[in-house]
């Protein structure tokens, strides 16, 4: 795919990155426990209380949005850590938000909450880490002592979920909370959606219309000063947008690891490092990768395998693939 | 005047003061260099110049106007400023980079527009490095790297250029490159304001130079600021200032010869009356504006009247015979060699 002068998508790369979710989607609507051909999931959008119509449209279409949101908003917020820290190997988790909105989540299990209950108490948290990683590291010069400060409050917060594991039921809530943490779409539902879904849309919106600007990110202080761009302004703005989807994503469906490092890694062997295209990108990709995870983990075996495992699975070697082809 | 700053004086917290009481202006084509030991402030200063440090006290003039109050946006469309050149923290391609710098001119939601490309593959050409524009900044030379970080400078079509040691870790080469870019920008108009180690290069290309040192800064035109009492004060380094003739011209050179303290103040064989009769010739018409005007501005030391310029073969000839200062002949000699298509020489009387 030939790349444009400006940086930006060629034309029939967008077009396949645009198809690219589309087509997972549709492979997703008809592969699982029964097996639909792609007519059939066409009428399926006609309604009716046929066997296609309940499944497509109760069961797997709410479940394929959330995969296809989640996967979009991680690679988001995956390139946008990236850009921040200037750094290809950081994750959405680097501020300390996934672990704060994990320990939220088994905390809402613990109280005995129901779905948008968690939901909520993982949002909270998230925001919470994020709060104290902020304060903490706040008042420094160097952006550094954020990331630091970002990496305590983490560890901080993966002690408070162990504690409350600990505290938890071994005989129902243990095993919730487990199976919550490692990651899995089977509880996601039209509700769940209801206020997992805008703030992740909201904040995947953002960064796709600062995509030029985050190039700024990883330039030392002072270039990025003598751009004219408020550096803090547009820091945080970025911080905001990628740790509200983290928080959003871990309160739907629970730590879902590997995407956030590995689909924007991938896209920048395949677009390079400009914004311009990674973002739009990564957002495709990352949601097409994960829907197609998904559907593996609820269809390979007749149990199903929780997404974390099966990202990384398909995700390491994927990548390794990747990274000895590109020079 | 372009740029000014009124005393400005800057200390980190808890630090004394870096410098203080320091004025000066800089006028549109106008190069002024920051000299100064190790840890003497010359980063420090470009950046409280620009605002990227806050002045502790005093503050910076960009046409008359304090640039604390002028939004970020619109300041540095008119400043621009060319960092050290450092490995990349990001692959990247130049093209990408240069485009960066048109950041100011760029909606805060927006992505670069044709003409935005346009001007930044036309500084690419201006600066002959359009070779390079599909590269990747990890994977050219540090040479090309200055280049491109200028580049991305000038893309934002600025008035004032502040460059950080623009030709430090470079090769002869490209510090030759560079400092002639620097040079020829200027001649276009931009003011440009670079920190330097080389206190030839502040000779050789600055109109005026500032020397920091143990919280004091001098500031003057280079020729009376680089003088081998300075540099022994400032440096705690013995050198000689002195002219290199060269096959066609005069140029200003310095020799650090050995290392003093710094209190030791070396032998006066700048100072001192001298005799020189000078010859200049100039390639051009052009330059005649700028030969009168300096030569009006030492006219108390010219001996007699000066005769016509003679020409011949397409170049003007003039003669002029100085009896002055021997630190202030030198100056004006360097002030006429620094004139584009002017060679100078000089034969010195008996001291």
């Amino acid at each position: 795919m030939k790349k444009r002068k400006d940086g930006g998508l060629s034309p029939a790369a967008r077009i396949v990155l645009l198809l690219l979710p589309a087509a997972a989607a549709l492979v997703s609507l008809c592969i699982g426990r029964i097996s639909f051909t792609p007519a059939e999931v066409f009428s399926a959008f006609g309604g009716g209380d046929s066997l296609a119509a309940v499944t497509v449209l109760r069961l797997r279409l709410p479940r394929i949005l959330t995969a296809l949101l989640v996967g979009a908003g991680l690679s988001a917020a995956g390139c946008a850590f990236q850009a921040l820290f200037a750094n290809p190997l950081a994750t959405p988790d680097t501020l300390g938000v996934a672990s704060g909105a994990s320990f939220g989540a088994a905390f809402g299990i613990l109280l005995g909450f129901g779905m948008t209950g968690i939901q909520l108490t993982a949002l909270a948290a998230g925001a919470l880490a994020v709060a104290l990683t902020w304060l903490a590291g706040a008042g420094r010069r160097e952006f550094g002592a954020i990331v630091l400060s970002g990496i305590m409050i983490g560890s901080l917060f993966s002690a408070l979920v162990s504690l409350v594991k600990y505290t938890a039921d071994a005989e129902s809530q243990l095993p919730a909370i487990t199976y919550f943490l490692m990651g899995s779409l089977q509880s996601s539902g039209y509700r769940t959606l209801l206020f997992g879904a805008p703030p992740i849309l909201i904040c995947c919106t953002v960064l796709f219309l600062l995509r030029w600007r985050m190039n700024l990110l990883p330039l030392s202080e002072d270039e990025a000063r003598a751009s004219g761009v408020r550096l803090s302004r547009l820091r945080a703005a970025v911080v905001v947008c990628a740790t509200v989807i983290t928080a959003s994503c871990v309160a739907m469906c629970g730590q879902v690891g590997w995407v956030g490092l590995l689909v924007p890694h991938a896209c920048r062997m395949k677009f390079g490092s400009n914004h311009l295209s990674l973002v739009p990108a990564s957002l495709c990709v990352g949601a097409a990768f994960l829907t197609l995870v998904d559907t593996a983990a609820r269809s390979v075996s007749a149990a199903e395998i929780p997404v974390s495992i099966l990202t990384a699975l398909a995700g390491a070697p994927l990548f390794i693939v990747l990274m000895r082809r590109t020079d | 005047m372009l740029l000014s700053v009124r005393s400005g004086a800057f200390a980190y917290r808890g630090a004394p003061r870096l410098f203080s009481d320091l004025s000066f202006t800089l006028s549109p084509g106008e190069i002024l260099a920051v000299l100064g030991p190790n840890g003497a402030g010359k980063t420090t200063l470009l950046r409280a110049v620009t605002g990227m440090l806050p002045w502790t006290e005093g503050k910076t003039l960009l046409d008359g106007e304090d640039i604390r109050t002028i939004p970020p946006r619109s300041l540095w469309r008119r400043i621009a400023y060319v960092p050290q050149a450092r490995t990349a923290a990001s692959p990247f391609t130049v093209l990408e980079s240069v485009l960066l710098g048109r950041s100011g001119h760029i909606p805060l939601l927006g992505a670069p527009r044709s003409e935005d490309l346009a001007r930044a593959e036309e500084v690419l050409d201006a600066l002959s490095i359009s070779h390079l524009r599909e590269k990747k900044c990890t994977q050219i030379s540090g040479g090309e790297m200055q280049m491109v970080l200028i580049a991305r400078a000038l893309a934002a079509d600025p008035a004032v250029l502040i460059l950080d040691e623009p030709e430090s870790n470079l090769d002869f080469r490209n510090q030759l490159l560079v400092l002639d870019t620097m040079t020829r920008l200027a001649r276009e108009g931009i003011a440009c304001l670079f920190n330097t180690h080389y206190p030839d290069h502040a000779l050789q290309r600055a109109d005026r130079a500032i020397l920091l040192h143990h919280g004091t800064a001098a500031v003057g035109e280079a020729a009376e600021i680089v003088t081998e009492e300075n540099i022994a004060r400032a440096f705690g380094v013995r050198a000689v200032v002195g002219a290199m003739e060269t096959g066609e011209t005069t140029v200003p050179h310095v020799q650090p010869l050995s290392v003093v303290s710094p209190d030791e103040t070396p032998d006066g064989e700048e100072t001192g009356a001298a005799l020189a009769a000078l010859t200049v010739i100039s390639d051009t018409a052009d330059a005649a504006d700028a030969i009168n005007g300096c030569l009006h501005e030492y006219g108390d030391m010219i001996l007699g009247r000066m005769g016509m310029p003679v020409r011949a073969r397409g170049v003007w000839i003039i003669h002029v015979n100085a009896d002055g200062d021997r630190a202030r002949i030198r100056a004006m000699l360097l002030r006429l060699s620094r004139i584009p298509g002017v060679r100078v020489k000089a034969v010195w009387g008996p001291q």
